[in-house]
């Protein structure tokens, strides 16, 4: 019995469904789950285990955390038909242009807001907490472009929740995998501070981060940022009453891989996605 | 120093009593992110001078000792 036919993708291949949006073909999805297998390798290494995000969140939770204030325009709805639009669908009328009602749910836009919003009034003890997952993150874009800029994409985070010095043991422990990483995967990384993307580039915020950098990046030759690392301070625990032990106030800090910006990575350095697996799959055997 | 105490204690209600001259106002987020520039705008104040935020450092702002120092010392 042969598989072949039924394995093998059609002429012209796997068609994309338009700007932002992307089907991955089959080296370019084993490229994907082998980077994010090995990017969960910082996970493994510090005991973090592995949780699966929520697929929606609620507005009001974000708004809690500000979210709203820094990327009101990022956020990705989601909502339903209204009931006197349903028989008009059902009965065949085109969807174009039909009113949503919003549900009071957003598609997330980052792995680590899920995570945070389950830990509510939790205390993560004397000793912290890390968490790691994979989530399909969703943010409106002005333009899309490749592998680079997606409308839905893969963020790969570890999470950390505990002491202000746990977190910045936390960041420096994510940089220094984020270059053994690259090292094995034969990637030139540069790490620059960065701005997270705020609608209000002038105000409180993106001034005192300017002032005081959280966030760092690690960028491709072609300036892509693939990963980033990034503390919050205590802001997360005194919003959501998040504590650690006697500490008080839970600090947090994070490190974010963008999955199909590291494939976008490997491919720009090795030439095509083919040698790119392959360099992927020497990577990852064990020495 | 009062004003700056005053503010501090009206941006942080749950805050008890006085806060250490080297407290880190920033990491603590005593001074929180999206009030900061309304904080400048009180050190213009108090101070009347302008500050040029492309010259300060973040350490200028980290403490209330070092507050005082940079920003209102001819204040008094």
């Amino acid at each position: 019995m042969s598989t072949t036919s039924a394995t093998a993708l059609p002429d012209g291949g796997l068609k994309n469904p338009g700007a932002g949006l992307v089907t991955l073909d089959p080296v370019h999805t084993a490229l994907l789950r082998g980077l994010d297998d090995l990017l969960a390798g910082l996970a493994a290494r510090h005991g973090a285990p592995e949780v699966t995000g929520p697929p929606l969140l609620a507005a009001e939770g974000l708004a809690r955390l500000d979210y709203f204030r820094n990327f009101p325009h990022l956020g990705v709805g989601a909502g339903t038909f209204a009931p006197e639009s349903l028989d008009g669908l059902a009965g065949g009328e085109p969807p174009a242009g039909l009113p949503l009602r919003p549900t009071g749910h957003l598609l997330p836009s980052a792995t680590c807001y899920g995570l945070l919003l389950s830990l509510e009034d939790r205390d993560v003890g004397e000793d912290g907490l890390r968490l790691s997952a994979t989530g399909r993150c969703f943010r409106n874009e002005t333009h899309y472009d490749g592998l680079r800029r997606l409308w839905g994409f893969h963020m790969r985070e570890v999470l950390y929740l505990g002491t202000k010095e746990g977190a910045l043991e936390h960041l420096e422990q994510g940089a220094a995998f984020v270059r053994e990483t690259a090292g094995r995967l034969g990637l030139d990384l540069t790490r620059a501070t960065a701005d997270d993307p705020f609608y209000d580039r002038g105000g409180s915020r993106a001034r005192l981060m300017a002032l005081d950098p959280v966030k760092h990046e690690f960028s491709a030759p072609d300036g892509t940022a693939i990963a980033s690392v990034n503390r919050h301070r205590n802001f997360f625990g005194e919003r959501l009453g998040i504590r650690a032990g006697s500490h008080g106030p839970a600090y947090s800090a994070c490190v974010a891989f963008g999955v199909e910006r590291w494939v976008h990575a490997m491919i720009l350095a090795h030439g095509s996605a083919e040698r790119a697996l392959d360099r992927l799959r020497a990577a990852a055997r064990p020495a | 120093m009062d004003r700056v105490a005053a503010w501090l204690h009206e941006k942080n209600p749950g805050l008890d009593g006085p806060i250490d001259a080297d407290e880190d106002l920033v990491e603590a987020r005593l001074i929180d992110s999206m009030d900061f520039l309304e904080f400048v705008d009180l050190l213009e104040e108090i101070s009347g001078t302008s500050i040029d935020l492309q010259e300060a450092t973040i350490d200028d702002f980290r403490t209330l000792a070092r507050v005082r120092e940079r920003f209102l010392s001819a204040a008094g």
